[in-house]
């Protein structure tokens, strides 16, 4: 792999949480669409994924997304404005960051939830 | 596909207008998804729990026309901005020709059925 500067990883880590998320979504539409074959079905798949591997797998959604969604923001950015692409480097480690920040508050307000499991 | 940075080199490096129109709505999905996934999230997970979201819940919440809209426009939204993102990556890792065809054919069609069944499921309510 070429191992550019940072907006080389940017792209990665775009392109890899887009693919996570897509995958995410493909299973999400699947499971909760289920309804339509009945509550028990339905139910058979929503207790499995309520167990807490799954519980701590959605704070990584979370934080994902997050960082797809300001990334994305960031490369619309750099896409129409000159300014962009000259601060796209400052722009990545804000994005960085507000990933990180929506982490660490996804986790600490689901952590009740999640060491209680309800 | 397009490696661009700016609108105009996308103008100039696209192959066809498909491919110039996909570039747009790239970004003008992206940007509407940001403010309904980020909404869905925040609602949906942070404010309620996986055990709330049982199968009265999901069918009380979704009898509001509003939230059927809400949750289609995410769904189409982004079930075609990720089946593009995914022909990228696609194109960009699978090289041999007839293989790449398959995955492609393949794909598209895991993604129509997934649209198809979210679409009868969210209207049958």
């Amino acid at each position: 792999m070429y191992r550019g500067r940072e907006g080389q990883w940017a792209f990665l880590l775009h392109r890899l949480s887009g693919l996570a998320i897509l995958l995410y979504l493909l299973l999400h539409v699947f499971s909760i669409g289920s309804f339509i074959f009945g509550e028990r079905f339905y139910m058979a798949i929503h207790t499995t994924y309520d167990l807490w591997p799954f519980r701590i797998g959605l704070v990584f959604v979370t934080a994902g997304v997050v960082y797809h969604a300001f990334n994305g923001l960031r490369i619309i950015v750099m896409d129409f404005t000159g300014a962009g692409v000259a601060y796209q480097r400052q722009m990545w480690y804000a994005v960085l960051l507000i990933s990180a920040a929506s982490f660490v508050y996804a986790l600490l307000t689901l952590w009740p939830r999640m060491v209680g499991g309800y | 596909m397009i490696r661009a940075r700016t609108f105009t080199d996308a103008r100039q490096q696209a192959h066809s207008n498909a491919e110039l129109n996909w570039w747009v709505f790239m970004r003008i999905s992206g940007l509407i998804l940001v403010f309904l996934i980020l909404g869905h999230v925040y609602m949906t997970f942070i404010q309620v729990s996986e055990s709330d979201a049982t199968f009265d819940a999901v069918v009380g919440k979704l009898a509001n026309p509003a939230w059927k809209f809400y949750d289609w426009l995410i769904l189409s939204l982004a079930l075609l901005h990720g089946a593009n993102g995914a022909r990228y990556s696609i194109e960009d890792y699978v090289r041999s020709r007839p293989t790449r065809a398959w995955v492609k054919g393949l794909f598209y069609t895991v993604v129509a059925l997934l649209f198809a069944f979210g679409t009868i499921g969210l209207f049958s309510i």
